[in-house]
């Protein structure tokens, strides 16, 4: 029997969208591949090298560590720095929402730090303050931003009809904040959440090549560029594709499957 | 209809004089700019009536019902309701919005709770009486429902349900069905006054159609084009349920219609 493709069904878009993808990766590979031969030089190995290299840094690790320890510290810096980020960022952003005045205020402070790269600050925390603290502020620095701004915008953009339902209701003050505005902001808070975690993790990495402690996947590129073992280089970038991808999937989900259950989709 | 149902905060008796407004002008004021939206309104409703507010677009029919509300402060004059001046929202008044403002992460019968959790109801019985709205409004099968869920007919149901459980003593509509397709619009307004009916709620009612007002109401009053004033008070005194298609009716239709016609054209001059 001949298959025929359906688009209403959704398992046919969704075997339709992974072939794709699947292409899509097949062509990278091969493009890598293509390069990796005209360049002709160490500093730039084929995919196969790249696996091998994979392969060995999965069943040996790296300097004494186990690869699954290099990228537990990597993940535990990033966790930290992504709470810390969460605790202080939303309340501050719920209020700076609230309140016109105070946002006027904490406005211009805000804007000298943001221009300010997170990665710039690696080295002044690292050095200035201590070596294992300073790679998670790093991160704290790189999702603070997106996820304040995001929180801000959520609650100023709340419908006041929602606000004078509630007052006609009898909310009070309070009331009005916490059980109206923080929810109506939820969504966007995921929105910064998701952003945030991309920047995040794009500054674990910078970080730990200034850390002379935290064995992570940071300090792994570093070392091993610095001892030319360039297939294993690459294994650690592929490493570090894998997680980055896994992080912002987590995050997207939940972002989705947070609006749905809100009804805010 | 329980007698619980039908209670309300105040004890003024049905057909006394309830809800005074007293000379209300409000002028909204932008830098230098002044612009009176209403210039003075008087008006007297007495308890359990049911007044709407018909009027040209713009006139302010919104701004008069939210300051009854509390929601906006009147430039000059006093509203007082069962002789207490109101100056801010209340769980005496409800209100029911034209685009429902309905909270879209709670369920049904978290929306319609949303008042009497507000208010420190503890959770039994605030369960109980939402539920019992949600019946009375006819959604009993909806009550665990999404809002988004709905059709807009039901959404509005939930928004007179949410407002009905406090047993405010004044129901404030703006513009209720407005949003609603012709038919679910007379299938709302039938079913609105059925419930009013029995209750001895105060209902000011504003609405753009001629013909829902006089299909609804007690008296409508007819405003004049911005700077706003009362051109005009329409006693409606047929029996409910009434016929749209009766001569008095139409009649009493056309009439308004040409009023509010002559307030059209100056309008647009």
């Amino acid at each position: 029997m001949m298959f025929k493709y359906d688009e209403n069904n959704k398992y046919h878009r969704f075997g339709k969208t992974c072939m794709i993808i699947f292409l899509s990766l097949i062509m990278f590979v091969e493009i890598w591949w293509l390069l990796s031969i005209a360049a002709n030089t160490n500093v730039f190995p084929t995919p196969a090298e790249t696996f091998d290299a994979f392969i060995e840094f999965f069943e040996n690790g790296y300097s004494h560590q186990s690869a699954w320890s290099i990228i537990w510290s990597s993940l535990s810096l990033f966790i930290e720095g992504f709470l810390l980020a969460l605790v202080i960022a939303v309340p501050l952003g719920l209020f700076l929402g609230y309140s016109k005045m105070l946002n006027t205020f904490v406005t211009p402070m805000i804007e000298v730090l943001r221009p300010i790269a997170p990665i710039a600050w690696a080295p002044v925390f690292i050095y200035g303050i201590n070596y294992s603290v300073g790679p998670i502020l790093v991160v704290f620095i790189g999702i603070f931003f997106p996820l304040l701004t995001n929180v801000i915008f959520g609650v100023k953009k709340i419908d006041q009809n929602l606000i004078d339902a509630s007052r006609t209701l009898g909310a009070s003050k309070t009331q009005q904040f916490t059980k109206v505005m923080v929810p109506s902001a939820v969504p966007y808070l995921m929105n910064g959440v998701k952003v945030g975690l991309g920047v995040g993790w794009m500054c674990i990495v910078a970080a730990e090549m200034y850390s002379p402690v935290s064995i992570g996947v940071g300090y792994c590129l570093q070392s091993m560029c610095q001892n030319s073992l360039w297939p294993s280089v690459f294994a650690i970038l592929v490493v570090i594709a894998i997680l980055g991808i896994m992080t912002t999937s987590v995050a997207e989900y939940s972002q989705k499957a947070i609006a749905k259950r809100m009804g805010m989709e | 209809m329980s007698d619980e149902t039908s209670q309300t905060i105040s004890n003024i008796k049905e057909g006394e004089e309830f809800i005074v407004i007293d000379g209300i002008r409000k002028v909204y004021r932008k830098d230098e700019q002044e612009t009176v939206a209403i210039d003075r309104i008087d008006l007297k409703i007495n308890k359990g009536e049911l007044v709407s507010i018909v009027g040209p677009s713009g006139c302010g029919k919104t701004t008069i019902l939210r300051m009854i509300a509390g929601l906006l402060e009147p430039t000059e004059g006093t509203i007082t309701i069962a002789g207490k001046q109101c100056t801010e929202p209340g769980p005496d008044r409800g209100m029911v919005f034209q685009d429902f403002a309905l909270f879209p992460w709670r369920s049904v019968r978290r929306n319609v709770e949303f008042g009497l959790e507000v208010n420190g109801v503890p959770k039994e019985e605030r369960r109980e009486r939402a539920e019992k709205y949600i019946e009375l409004v006819g959604l009993g099968d909806f009550k665990n429902a999404k809002i988004h869920e709905l059709s807009g007919g039901m959404k509005q149901r939930v928004g007179i349900a949410r407002a009905m459980v406090n047993h405010p003593d004044v129901i404030l509509m703006d513009e209720p069905f407005g949003a609603l397709d012709a038919q679910t619009r007379n299938i709302m307004q039938a079913q609105l006054s059925n419930i009013l009916e029995k209750t001895e709620q105060t209902v000011i009612f504003i609405t753009h159609s001629v013909d829902e007002a006089l299909f609804l109401s007690d008296r409508v009053v007819i405003l004049s084009k911005r700077p706003s004033t009362i051109k005009e008070i329409i006693e409606v005194p047929w029996p409910r349920p009434r016929d749209r298609s009766a001569p008095e009716f139409t009649a009493q239709r056309k009439k308004i219609l040409e009023e509010l016609e002559k307030e059209n054209v100056m309008f647009t001059k």
